[in-house]
């Protein structure tokens, strides 16, 4: 008798269960995944990015390189997210100033080096988007940029056969839906980590590794006068600043002041990271500067000190020519060869 | 044992007892139905114009029994779209069995899903109301034109979002039933709901399409239409069947 009541009652808890799993409907059909474990040097602070929403896998990881590579993204099938985020630039767009889009339209805003993605909490140079799983809707959707419709892209990748068995290892059914598609590309790009570089080595106190004078002078103007907002380990603070950088009435872009609707956020823009900032020319928000040189001569004597202007560089950064020198070695330091020809980011050919 | 058998079926029935509630949402402006692309209506400025899209989202519903207690329904978020009669029919599941005086919901989404990344079913960003430039929800978009606008096409655009203060669209609105609401297994109530969507333009803030034809950022002309928009649904009648 309490034998069978136990029975029935450990069914019921059971199908309780069950009943409970199926809401899920991410996870309603578990797929035989791969977990894949990120590996970060211990000293960083913890990711802002929510691994919970989004477990690592290695299907979903290789779903989402595909789809990074893949110019069926664009309009008329010409660029793919990888056109424009070139590996070997940092995944920024080298020499190129404004972004390149479909049917030959450029937009209006330098491409973004993308590394080290899971500590940013905001994304575009106006910090307008707000989250990594939703940043690229912007891009495929862009009539400047991919010119995609969502809609029309869930329907073409659903009808790929490929597509329809990456989907199903990554999630368990073939079916293709955009916060599939999103949480996939973010997969991809979260392994985009660059920490590897000589300065890291350096900081590590690798054997063997050491600043040469030059960077090591380098290394001390850049705390001395470039660290406050370009703060290491990151390279930035991740803020949204005026650095005092002339304005163009030809781009008339006012920076952050498009997303907020205020005035006190005039000409602000992304402080970008200075990691790999060597490879990952042009440089500023319009890609206006080739050349890091020019970047530097800005700060000494090139400003438009309007009334957002920071107060960390109202005063401009005073440079001499043996310390924008060094500077650049410095800088050097921050490239990370590692990361610029890992083969797990590397481009994929997609003819299918 | 038998008695245990008697709670895990009251515990079943509990979950699955279709206890709903229907509400049909039509669409008017002022005293004239809503017709896409063909009808044409007069707002307060005089300005003349006609509607080619209008949508919004409902959500946060809930019900408030005459003694002000109010029961919040299970999450569930609505688009609803002029040109879709399905989107006009809601289905609140799982009310309550009860007698409630007002109903209570929120037209826009939740703040917390304008920065948590991509949502799927009607909060999916393919359904064209989420901004790509600007993450956030629409919460509210109305489209047409008007001789008097000097936007290209002489249209009117109105997406009104923004969950961030100081601009915040959410809106709350509890509207009192003209007659009690039952809930329970053995009722099937519909609640007629109109939307009068030329509030948008005649409320407390009024709007002359000749100065703004067109809104679609966060910001303060947003949230004034937000605030007009907020009055413009009315219960005319229970059908309890």
């Amino acid at each position: 008798m309490f034998r069978k009541a136990t029975y029935i009652l450990i069914a019921f808890c059971l199908w309780l269960w069950i009943i409970g799993r199926d809401r899920h409907v991410l996870t309603a059909h578990s797929p035989a995944v791969e977990y894949y474990q990120l590996k970060l040097p211990d000293s960083l602070p913890p990711p802002v990015y929510d691994f919970k929403n989004n477990p690592l896998t290695k299907q979903g990881i290789a779903l989402g390189r595909r789809l990074f590579y893949d110019p069926k993204l664009s309009l008329d099938s010409s660029v793919s997210c990888g056109f424009c985020h070139q590996q070997f630039a940092a995944f920024g767009h080298f020499d190129h100033a404004v972004s390149h889009g479909v049917l030959g339209r450029t937009g209006n805003r330098s491409v973004p080096a993308l590394f080290n993605l899971i500590w940013q909490k905001d994304f575009m140079w106006d910090g307008g988007v707000n989250h990594l799983d939703i940043q690229p809707l912007t891009p495929i959707t862009d009539e400047n940029e991919m010119g995609m419709d969502l809609g029309a892209l869930i329907k073409r990748l659903q009808g790929n056969a490929t597509y329809r068995k990456l989907f199903k290892e990554a999630y368990g059914t073939e079916e293709v839906t955009s916060q599939r598609l999103f949480k996939a590309l973010s997969q991809f790009m979260v392994t985009m980590i660059s920490f590897e570089s000589k300065y890291d080595s350096v900081i590590r106190r690798e054997p063997g590794v050491t600043f040469t004078a030059e960077e090591q002078g380098g290394y001390r103007t850049f705390t001395q006068k470039c660290a406050s907002c370009h703060k290491p380990p990151f390279f930035t603070d991740y803020s949204i600043r005026n650095n005092g950088l002339p304005y163009l009435p030809s781009m008339n872009d006012v920076g952050r002041m498009r997303i907020t609707n205020n005035t006190a956020d005039y000409l602000k823009f992304k402080v970008p990271s200075l990691r790999n900032v060597l490879v990952s020319a042009p440089y500023m928000h319009d890609g206006r500067f080739f050349d890091i040189f020019q970047v530097f001569a800005m700060y000494n004597h090139g400003q438009q000190k309007g009334n957002t202007i920071d107060p960390l560089v109202k005063n401009g950064i005073p440079l001499t020519e043996k310390e924008k020198r060094q500077l650049y070695m410095f800088l050097n330091t921050l490239t990370d060869k590692k990361f610029l020809t890992n083969k797990e980011l590397s481009e994929l050919l997609i003819t299918d | 044992m038998n008695r245990l058998l008697l709670l895990i079926f009251l515990l079943m029935g509990t979950g699955t007892a279709a206890q709903q509630v229907q509400l049909e949402i039509s669409h008017v402006l002022a005293s004239q139905p809503m017709q896409l692309q063909t009808a044409v209506y007069t707002n307060a400025a005089g300005d003349t114009f006609n509607i080619t899209l209008f949508k919004y989202y409902l959500s946060n519903f809930s019900l408030i029994a005459a003694d002000g207690r109010k029961t919040a329904l299970q999450p569930a978020w609505f688009l609803v779209s002029e040109d879709n009669a399905a989107s006009k029919k809601i289905l609140l599941p799982q009310c309550p069995e009860g007698e409630y005086t007002q109903l209570s919901f929120m037209i826009g989404v939740d703040s917390v899903l304008n920065f948590s990344g991509p949502q799927d079913g009607v909060l999916d960003p393919l359904h064209g109301m989420f901004w790509t430039w600007n993450s956030g929800y629409i919460m509210a978009k109305l489209e047409g034109t008007s001789p008097s606008s000097r936007l290209p096409n002489h249209m009117l655009q109105f997406h009104i979002g923004g969950y961030r203060a100081p601009h915040v669209t959410q809106r709350m609105v509890t509207l009192t039933l003209p007659s009690p609401l039952l809930t329970g297994p053995q009722y099937k109530p519909r609640v007629m709901l109109q939307a009068d969507a030329m509030i948008w333009f005649n409320g407390d803030y009024k709007i002359s399409f000749r100065q703004m034809a067109g809104f679609m950022t966060p910001g303060t002309p947003a949230d004034r239409i937000a605030d007009n928009y907020q009055h413009m649904f009315s219960v005319k009648k229970i059908v309890s069947q």
